[in-house]
């Protein structure tokens, strides 16, 4: 039932993207071209940096989770449930293997 | 002739494309959309982030296209237009896509690893090694070039104000988006005004003139006194060296203070200007064929001569000459370590990876245009000597800036400008690809020395000592054999990325000659380039030495044999460890290769 509910929304995005021209197309492909060009560095340094101080602030206050204790477990617990969404990718990142090359990206 | 060879470079691109490379993506590689990225599977909006393909498209390619596929075939012309031309196109037909796409395939189908991850995986752990030094001394290879080649180009009366501006611009546009936070497209018309009025500006008589300050800065600085040292190829001049100080500076800036201050805007103002400047140079060419208003035929003959007393012979010089205009090993590391973990679907490798490829390609040709259509300035100064087999006699990236000038010039813009503009544009493009350099040489000296040296670990020290060996570098090195050492460990750094694809294409029962050849071409062909130039250095520097030779030419041309044999022998253990390796993957593989 779910399933074709999402199909009946998926729909008239599809119809939506057919409808549109060549020229649309073009053009959108264009602009994302130039975006990446000039901008998309920018962005997503932007992101990485936030992500990174994101990461570090988990590690600072869920640095148990990983067997690094630095903040007494009272805090740590009640700051829990509003870093529960992003603990799998931080524990990823965290433990991930990584390499000087990395640093090129 | 310059518009048919353009239009046919761009017609065998895209058949090679879509006759080629979509064949190995559909039927050897078996790209699927359906198969999760490590973009979508580690998503963590710090190392893992997808996005479209055509925004990657454009990142690929402002990520690899920098002086290389200008300088090279400008330089590959002294051995004629016919071969420079043809390497260009075999080689992004059947090196340079290959590399990239499948370097790029390589590092999404195992976790996103890049190149030291990958060496130390697939062929052992003295690979990673043997890779992280030779990168080092690549880099610094990369610095010696890039440095020798744009120390003249800024040094130019009219040029040093306007890089200057974009500089201003770049931080300004910094503190705009992120400190007053400004709307993107005001900021970016204003500081992309400031940067073309200041290339304007930098051109007036006051400041670009023959008596004007840029001048009497290069008196002062030392030329009114004479050259700074004589070499048989040409002097250096202590204004040369006065403006690779200031380069120096500017990377080091770029190295220490937080990206989103200095480096990132300074790109982001300089992508503008690049960009603009590019659009008057093709609109230029495009009416110029038609019109005729300036001259398009070839000047350079065809062929010229099979062997060149300042390079060596057509093979394997021509084919390191060229440079990223064929086949990088810069590219593999892009598109390992950024592009492969931002793919948001596997069928967007060829695209993205393979696409970037062929378009840099065609900018080598166009580069290649410019110089064989110029063989003389208008003043009369010869940039190919026909009396010397069409000798570069003027450096390369001043012919690329003359060339823009001269095409730019039929849509309204003053030559003196136009060269300005040019000029400017072709420093960027050097600079902000060194700034990155030397970051990146700050991090790897912290990662290798820093627990032997703590000192390396602090920033400011690691950049300094990145920034000396560059300078002593441009100070004793020729820029035409930096060039070759650098085309050589460039092409040598593609070779070892391919072998790295051949043994996981042997370890997957995966057709590999397609990769294994291309690998196997370069691997001999860099190695011979570097041996040769090991050679060339060693006979002009004792063997043969001419009389005036001074001690810093001596030093740069021992210094060139060292990192010419050392680059060579860990090339060979890289081989003999890669051979082991391919062997025991082909015997584990679970079926028979079919490349056999």
């Amino acid at each position: 039932m779910s399933e074709q509910h999402s199909n009946e929304h998926m729909e008239p995005e599809a119809e939506q993207e057919e409808r549109q021209t060549f020229w649309q197309k073009a053009k959108g492909a264009i602009n994302d071209y130039i975006y990446g060009m000039a901008a998309h560095e920018m962005t997503r340094q932007a992101l990485k940096t936030r992500g990174s101080m994101e990461h570090l602030f988990i590690l600072i206050t869920m640095g148990d989770l990983l067997g690094v204790p630095i903040l007494p477990p009272y805090y740590s617990l009640r700051l829990l449930p509003y870093v529960v969404p992003q603990i799998s990718t931080w524990k990823r990142r965290m433990l991930r293997e990584k390499d000087l090359t990395d640093a090129l990206a | 002739m310059s518009l048919i060879v353009l239009l046919a470079a761009i017609v065998l691109v895209v058949l090679g494309y879509r006759f080629y490379a979509l064949k190995i993506d559909r039927e050897i590689m078996q790209s699927d959309p359906k198969r999760a990225t490590p973009a979508t599977m580690y998503q963590d909006g710090v190392d893992f982030m997808p996005a479209s393909a055509s925004v990657l498209f454009g990142y690929q390619f402002k990520s690899i296209a920098a002086l290389g596929p200008i300088v090279g075939p400008i330089t590959a012309l002294q051995f004629g237009w016919a071969p420079a031309l043809a390497w260009i196109i075999i080689g992004v037909l059947f090196f340079g896509w290959v590399q990239d796409y499948s370097s790029a395939l390589l590092a999404m189908r195992n976790d996103g690893m890049t190149m030291g991850g990958l060496s130390y995986k697939l062929i052992s752990p003295r690979a990673r090694t043997l890779l992280l030094s030779f990168l080092y001394i690549y880099l610094l290879l990369i610095m010696g070039a890039f440095g020798a080649i744009l120390g003249p180009v800024l040094g130019a009366n009219k040029v040093p104000f306007g890089f200057l501006m974009i500089v201003v611009a770049g931080v300004l546009a910094g503190q705009m988006t992120y400190r007053w936070k400004v709307d993107l497209l005001w900021t970016t018309v204003i500081t992309v005004a400031i940067a073309l009025v200041g290339a304007w500006v930098g051109t007036i008589p006051a400041i670009g003139g023959d008596t004007g300050i840029v001048n009497s800065i290069n008196h002062l600085a030392g030329d009114a006194e004479g050259v700074l040292y004589a070499t048989p190829y040409g002097d250096m001049l202590w204004s040369t060296f006065l403006w690779v100080l200031v380069m120096m500076a500017f990377c080091y800036l770029g190295s220490v203070m937080p990206i989103w201050r200095f480096a990132q805007p300074v790109n982001y103002t300089s992508f503008w200007f690049v960009a603009i400047s590019v659009v008057l140079s093709i609109l230029g060419i495009t009416i110029a064929t038609f019109t005729g208003s300036v001259n398009t035929s070839f000047q350079v003959p065809a062929f010229v001569t099979l062997y060149r007393d300042n390079l060596g012979p057509i093979w394997p010089i021509l084919f390191v000459t060229i440079a990223c205009g064929a086949v990088s090993g810069w590219h593999s590391l892009v598109s390992t370590s950024g592009t492969a973990r931002q793919l948001e679907k596997e069928t967007d490798v060829l695209p993205v990876g393979g696409g970037a490829m062929f378009t840099e390609g065609v900018l080598a040709v166009l580069a290649l245009i410019m110089g064989v259509t110029l063989i003389a300035k208008a003043d009369g100064t010869l940039i190919y000597d026909a009396t010397k087999d069409y000798q570069l006699v003027y450096g390369a990236a001043g012919v690329f800036a003359g060339g823009m000038s001269r095409f730019m010039a039929v849509v309204g813009v003053p030559a003196d400008l136009g060269l300005a503009v040019g000029s400017v544009f072709l420093t960027v493009m050097g600079v902000t690809i060194m700034q990155l350099v030397i970051r990146f040489m700050r991090i790897a000296s912290a990662e290798l020395l820093g627990d032997r040296i703590p000192a390396f670990k602090n920033p400011h020290f690691g950049s300094v000592v990145a920034i000396a060996l560059t300078l002593f570098l441009v100070y004793a090195g020729y820029w035409q054999w930096l060039w070759v050492l650098f085309g050589g460990s460039n092409q040598l750094f593609a070779s070892l990325a391919l072998l790295l694809v051949t043994i996981w294409l042997a370890g997957q029962s995966k057709r590999y000659i397609w990769v294994g050849i291309p690998a196997a071409f370069m691997y001999v062909t860099t190695i011979a380039a570097l041996l040769w130039t090991a050679w060339l250095a060693l006979d002009k520097a004792f063997i043969h030495r001419a009389e005036g030779m001074t001690t810093p030419f001596i030093i740069g041309n021992v210094i060139s044999i060292i990192f010419a044999l050392y680059m060579a022998i860990s090339a060979v253990f890289l081989l003999v460890d890669g051979v082991k390796a391919f062997n025991q993957a082909r015997s584990s593989a679970t079926a028979p290769a079919a490349g056999d």
